[in-house]
């Protein structure tokens, strides 16, 4: 405040602009920013900082265990090789569950995207059932499956479903039509269309709904895995919950984040092979 | 007034009636249409906004259907689109997923005009019209990577490559800067074929804003007036073939120019009012 008129002053007499709209350096922060890598680790390292000082309050162990207990519970458990296999369960009926949804969900949302008569029809269905979370199905699985690898599976095709479904219906209702007129004056025969103009003018939108599947699938995988699973990610996490093993507990949260973030970085892979055209500058 | 069989299209009592989408009221947006265009002739349509010229482009196209009269090409009904009559849209419509050697090559690889052609018959083709619109270089370039007066290059020869004999365009140059403006002008003439004896060249339908550009591309003009979207007259382009950029300084050019904006210049004031 007491250098509003004269501690701005050499900087900026060009303009008659006010005295506090010299021009500014970008402060340390933003300037980080240019540096790959570095803010993503600042942010975590305050996230851990915040849970270590969090833990250290509270000492106890049980409740909050420490980054250092995690950290020795999670190599423990890469040494004994336990923790792969179950990543690897887990990862495996991520899988299969979006393969089963996309399966389903992508013909379903396109034939809908085409066929106004069929979207009037299924619409008010998936748009009752939408809201409902797939964990609301875990008691009706339990009776159908039981407690085995087929119930999260389930549940995870059940979540991944909807976002699918609409996406791949926003897209085909989102193909610009003069894309089809062009198509339609060279001659082109309305399934052609389809596969070559409609299909990929929804496959970005396609491939978002892919995303958001995923993520989705991932997050109820633990809960199905919780109650219905006699392996998995989440069994696990419900087995050291009752041996009271905190760290274990932990690290296997840290295992679901991780499997999570690098299951969408493959997708953000596939993304850009398969539509090169989304990537750098605009879809003009 | 020629004689009728010279006519490559015909459009006769053309009627084009909407719903609007908002008050739900019809509207006339083309009202008895009767117009011959030649074998061979540039014609250019000018006209005030919302004077229904791209609508009558449309129906040429197959795109839009007449709601009354009938549109003939060679003495056939026109009832849906058809690769012989290639459309150029206002924005290109290039696909963006396909490079510029796939956009040019998409009608002969997936519609009508490849049918009797061979993959390497496609190959030269595609190669052949990568070089007449002077894209060597940018041919596996995304559309998005190229700028206004290339994509407008790309959508000539994607229209061209596919051989049709109608080639119907929509304000094909709105969108580009002045000078890009007039070398594709002259380009344009070029690839219809100005230099080529009358026989040879396609039948073109060029739908402008611009007043000067229709003279200068026209062997004759069409000017359309609003509310509805009528006939307003047809004026015949007399200045001599092949031209070029002095033409436009000529006396008749002026003349022909300032004919047709005083047929515009009301409507087109109330348009903006």
């Amino acid at each position: 405040m007491e250098k509003t008129q004269t501690g701005a002053k050499p900087a900026s007499r060009d303009g008659d602009g006010p005295a506090n709209a010299a021009p500014q350096r970008p402060g340390l922060p933003a300037m980080l920013l240019e540096i790959p890598g570095v803010v993503p680790a600042l942010s975590f390292a305050g996230f851990v900082a915040l849970w270590w000082a969090g833990a250290a309050w509270n000492g106890n162990s049980i409740q909050l265990p420490t980054p250092p207990e995690v950290f020795g519970a999670l190599v423990s458990l890469a040494r004994d090789g336990e923790l792969f296999t179950n990543a690897g369960l887990s990862l495996s009926r991520l899988i299969v569950s979006m393969s089963i949804a996309v399966l389903i969900a992508v013909p379903l949302g396109f034939w809908m995207g085409l066929s106004e008569t069929l979207r009037r029809y299924v619409d008010p269905t998936i748009e009752l059932l939408r809201p409902i979370s797939g964990i609301a199905w875990i008691p009706l699985a339990l009776f159908i499956f039981g407690v085995g690898g087929v119930l999260p599976v389930f549940i995870m095709t059940y979540v991944a479903f909807f976002p699918l479904v609409m996406n791949t219906f926003a897209g085909v209702r989102g193909a610009d039509p003069k894309l089809v007129a062009a198509a339609r004056t060279m001659g082109v025969g309305r399934l052609r269309i389809t596969a070559r103009v409609v299909l990929p003018s929804a496959l970005p939108t396609i491939m978002v709904g892919v995303r958001l599947a995923l993520a989705g699938a991932w997050s109820a995988i633990i809960a199905a895995e919780l109650i219905g699973a006699p392996t998995g990610l989440g069994f696990a996490i419900e087995w050291y919950r009752e041996l009271l093993a905190s760290p274990k507990v932990f690290a296997y949260v840290g295992v679901i984040a991780g499997v999570g973030y690098l299951a969408d970085l493959a997708l953000q892979w596939l993304q850009r092979r398969l539509t090169p055209w989304t990537v750098g500058g605009g879809l003009s | 007034m020629q004689a009728v069989e010279n006519a490559k299209l015909r459009l006769k009592d053309v009627t084009k009636t909407f719903i609007a989408p908002r008050t739900l009221k019809p509207t006339v947006a083309v009202s008895d249409v009767t117009l011959d265009i030649m074998r061979g002739e540039f014609v250019c349509i000018v006209g005030p906004s919302g004077c229904g010229k791209s609508t009558v482009l449309n129906m040429i196209a197959g795109l839009e259907a007449p709601s009354d009269g009938t549109i003939f090409m060679d003495d056939r009904p026109i009832s849906g689109p058809s690769a012989e009559r290639g459309v150029m849209f206002q924005d290109y419509a290039l696909f963006p997923w396909l490079t510029v050697q796939d956009n040019i090559g998409f009608g002969l690889r997936n519609g009508t005009p490849g049918h009797s052609l061979s993959a390497g018959e496609i190959k030269d083709r595609i190669e052949a019209h990568i070089d007449l619109v002077r894209l060597r270089g940018s041919e596996a370039k995304y559309p998005h990577q190229l700028s206004g007066g290339m994509r407008q290059r790309v959508a000539l020869a994607r229209l061209l490559a596919n051989g049709p004999d109608v080639l119907l365009m929509d304000e094909p140059l709105g969108a580009l800067d002045a000078q890009t403006r007039l070398i594709l002008q002259s380009e344009l003439l070029r690839i219809w074929g100005e230099t080529s004896p009358t026989a040879q060249r396609k039948t073109a339908i060029f739908i402008t804003h611009d007043i000067e550009e229709a003279v200068f591309l026209a062997d004759r003009v069409v000017v359309m007036s609003r509310h509805p979207g009528r006939v307003r007259a047809l004026l015949d382009i007399d200045l001599p073939r092949p031209r070029n950029e002095h033409v436009r300084t000529t006396q008749r050019f002026g003349e022909l120019s300032e004919e047709i904006w005083q047929l515009i210049r009301d409507e087109a004031l109330e348009a903006i009012a």
